[in-house]
């Protein structure tokens, strides 16, 4: 009986002891980006009490997984509207993998838009192009989810810098993208180019696009590609820079 | 003989203890039936997913991983709560503590008999997981450099550099050692309620409760210090779990290791000492509560 | 002034029964003392305290009040096992080990190691006769095997006192008196020995002394034969008596007032009957 007691005391001390140390742990974890999913009940209702039970007691990448796997079937299936409702629950789940926001975004923005533009069930085609319409911002609104759960890590600033390319046609948008990827560490060596390029299509920014592409061109040989060359001698034509500071013409 | 200063520590009991205990575990059925289970699922995960290879890579590894965390756990669990009661009642403990053994050694000895065997596991697991990831790896890596023939040197380091990423990942051992960390820790917490629950079954039942209470120890903790409102009596159950309970969720990386996060060295040592003290300090309540106990 | 081998003053243990208010005293002030090279026996019926009393000297259990020593060391003290072996009552050990395994893994326990360890668990396999058997699993022994294999593992560092739990329980009267033959040679060799049974007729040749226990109390304790003798009475067995003697025997008897208060017929006990039959047919044992 006194040595329940005891024991009983000392776990509650232990645990006293451990509360401040395990506070901070966890907010150390969450700053290098774990433990970021935030399990709701209204996630509880949609997988189901087990799968609930399950992502609570670490398996959560597992029980993402397996919605994903059931996402990719919806989309076998072209069914577009679980497509959207499972890609939510596996990025709810798992918003540290790039993959599922970045599939999620691809599927709506890309399969799911096409889809709707052609979708002869819909009256008419005004409706058809505001479904598609609505598809891309689906997906935009993955990929701007997805970067604030991983602002450290440049693939969907890359995915939202061509999906406002193809998609949205806002080049400026796209070129900021490129540029934020850009600066992240492992970002593809194209990320700066791409944003240079970009930037040269979107009207009234034409001066900025040129100093860029001016500086990638002046790093050397192995960036002036044929694109990077057509470009800047485009600009240079349309800003009218003098003869004397424009680059070499090879072909002419 | 007697004449001997009887040491009050010895490795070479420890030894002979863990040694034994090792030996008792390795002949139960549910070993086999969790470690052949464990390493199917492993195997099995090679099959499971048919998308683009990211995705298969990252089920292998989340349903590898995942395994390996499942068997450990239930392992750490099942194997310890059946220790005690079953030298209590087959007598063999008399015979054990009626030598000059101490009984804090013959309690080290029990829980490090289970942290070797769930070690040996852990390290048969991995070696299975890797060398399929590897093998994995490679083929997937010669299907690519076949599809980027013709294409320019640095599409094909991008193309390899893509697939490398999404295969191994250093960051991979560290959470494997958090896992083993993680099931010591229920061990040695196993190890603790066996000590005064009056049968196996009722140490495994508690067991289970507490792994998913555990689980969900860091958001009492949070709600009851975040000045939430709220009645004192919730209040006082939210303190109760948050003090007497595991936080389990700061072992659960590996779910954001696979989808790419990187942890810090520092980050990695001070979870790592963490799951040390919690075995520890829980080895040592078993001592507390086994020390005094009539047999 | 020789240490005695084991030393017990105002021993009292008392257990509670959870949940109730009630308590259950199991020892009562019990004093004993064993002297070395003595075999002394606990005796009294099952649940007088016994095994209680065994576990508080080895212990495996804390008195509520008073002390136990072995050779001087209080039994709380871990090193005083040092000098003792012990074998419960129905031992089990672990079914998968094989006897000779059990040894080493007990003398490891005991600190023993290597050539010494070896030596000494051949040594007490042949003492205990499982030489044949040192390389099966005790899964597959008999009870009177497992019995020895215990003694044997009791007597692993060469202790000075052996403590053995109801030695005899379970055993079939021959390998009981193996037992009992083991028991008579450790004392030879000047191992005190303390020992319980419910079963005093078994214990009575080997015993130098005995205690009685009855419900947690120590109620005769002495010398064998000082017990069983009756003191106002003489026993004679005479040998081809021919009905004259007899005649005058009871001719002196009734001149001096002696009082006759039996007459029969010797008669072995049962138990030497059965042993008798078993040695003339070697039945199959321990297998």
């Amino acid at each position: 009986m006194i040595r329940g007691v005891i024991i009983g005391a000392l776990l509650l001390l232990f645990g006293g002891l451990r509360l401040p140390i395990e506070s901070s742990l966890t907010e150390q974890h969450r700053s290098a980006y774990f433990h970021q999913a935030r399990l709701g009940l209204d996630l509880r209702e949609q997988i189901g009490q087990l799968g609930f039970l399950a992502a609570l007691s670490g398996f959560r990448s597992l029980v993402a997984d397996v919605v994903f796997i059931q996402a990719h079937v919806a989309w076998e299936r072209t069914e577009w509207g679980r497509v959207l409702l499972l890609f939510r629950q596996a990025t709810t789940l798992q918003p540290r993998s790039v993959l599922f926001w970045d599939m999620a975004a691809w599927h709506m923005a890309w399969n799911a838009s096409v889809a709707a533009l052609h979708d002869e069930a819909l009256p008419n085609d005004l409706v058809r192009r505001k479904a598609q319409r609505e598809y891309i911002d689906l997906g935009k609104d993955f990929l701007e989810r997805g970067i604030k759960n991983n602002p450290d890590r440049p693939q969907l600033y890359e995915s939202l810098a061509r999906l406002y390319k193809e998609k949205l046609q806002n080049h400026a948008a796209a070129a900021t993208c490129y540029a934020r990827a850009a600066a992240l560490p492992g970002a593809a060596e194209y990320d700066n180019r791409f944003a240079a390029y970009e930037l040269s299509f979107a009207p009234g920014h034409e001066r900025e696009a040129y100093e860029a592409l001016r500086r990638l061109y002046d790093l050397g040989e192995h960036e002036r590609l044929p694109t990077l060359l057509t470009r800047l001698k485009f600009l240079e034509e349309k800003l009218g820079i003098p003869l004397y500071e424009r680059i070499p013409d090879k072909e002419k | 003989m007697a004449e001997l200063q009887h040491r009050s520590f010895s490795l070479g009991r420890i030894a002979a203890l863990t040694g034994n205990t090792f030996t008792e575990l390795v002949r139960l059925k549910v070993f086999y039936f969790l470690l052949i289970f464990a390493l199917l699922l492993i195997g099995n995960s090679l099959f499971m997913a048919r998308l683009s290879f990211q995705q298969e890579f990252q089920v292998l590894k989340d349903v590898s991983l995942g395994a390996m965390s499942i068997f450990t756990s239930l392992l750490a669990i099942v194997a310890t709560a059946q220790l005690l009661p079953r030298d209590l009642e087959d007598r063999t403990i008399y015979t054990i503590l009626a030598k000059p053994v101490p009984r804090y050694e013959y309690l080290i000895g029990k829980l490090a008999g289970v942290l070797l065997l769930l070690g040996l596991s852990i390290l048969a697991m991995s070696a299975l997981f890797l060398a399929l990831l590897f093998v994995r790896e490679q083929m997937l890596m010669s299907e690519t450099l076949r599809e980027t023939a013709g294409l320019r040197p640095e599409q094909v380091q991008a193309a390899i550099r893509s697939l490398e990423e999404s295969a191994f990942n250093a960051n991979l051992l560290p959470g494997i050692v958090i896992i083993y960390l993680k099931a010591a820790l229920l061990a040695a917490l196993t190890l603790f309620i066996s000590t005064f629950a009056s049968s196996n079954i009722f140490t495994i039942v508690v067991m289970v409760f507490i792994y998913f209470i555990g689980h969900l120890q860091a958001t009492a903790r949070e709600y009851w210090l975040q000045e939430h409102g709220g009645g004192w009596l919730a209040k006082t159950f939210l303190a109760l779990v948050a003090l007497a309970f595991p936080d389990l969720q700061l072992f659960n990386l590996v779910d954001d290791i696979v989808a790419g996060t990187a942890i810090p060295p520092g980050l990695f040592a001070q979870t790592a000492v963490l799951g040390c003290v919690y075995t520890s300090v829980y080895l040592f309540f078993a001592w507390v509560s086994f020390h005094g106990k009539a047999l | 002034m020789t240490e005695p081998a084991v030393t017990v003053q105002n021993l009292t243990k008392v257990f509670p029964i959870p949940f109730r208010r009630t308590k259950l005293v199991a020892v009562r002030g019990l004093n004993l003392e064993v002297a070395p090279g003595q075999v002394y026996g606990l005796l009294g019926p099952n649940g007088s305290g016994k095994s209680t009393t065994l576990k508080i000297i080895l212990g495996l259990v804390t008195a509520s009040a008073g002390t136990t020593k072995i050779f001087g060391r209080d039994s709380r003290e871990v090193g005083s096992r040092e000098a003792v072996g012990f074998l419960p009552e129905n031992p089990y050990f672990y079914k998968y080990l094989t006897g000779a395994e059990t040894l080493r893994f007990y003398g490891k326990l005991c600190g023993l190691r290597g050539k010494k360890l070896q030596a000494r668990t051949d040594e007490l396999l042949a003492l205990v006769s499982l030489e044949e058997a040192s390389d099966r699993r005790l899964g597959g022994y008999s009870k009177g095997m497992l019995q020895r294999i215990g003694l044997a593992q009791a007597l692993i560092q060469e202790p000075k006192l052996v403590v053995l739990d109801e030695p005899t329980a379970g055993v079939d009267p021959a390998g009981s008196r193996e037992i009992r033959d083991l028991i008579l040679d450790l004392k030879r060799r000047g191992i005190t020995v303390l020992l319980s049974s419910h079963l005093l007729a078994q214990v009575q040749e080997i015993c130098d002394r005995v205690g009685i226990l009855a419900n947690g109390v120590l109620v005769r304790e002495g010398r064998v034969e000082d017990l069983l003798a009756i003191e106002n009475q003489t026993e004679l067995i005479l040998e081809n008596a021919t009905p004259e003697v007899l005649g005058q025997i009871s001719a002196l008897l009734d001149q001096t007032k002696t009082r006759l208060v039996e007459q029969r017929r010797p008669q072995t006990t049962l138990e030497g009957l059965f042993l008798e039959a078993t040695k003339t047919s070697p039945a199959p044992r321990d297998s």
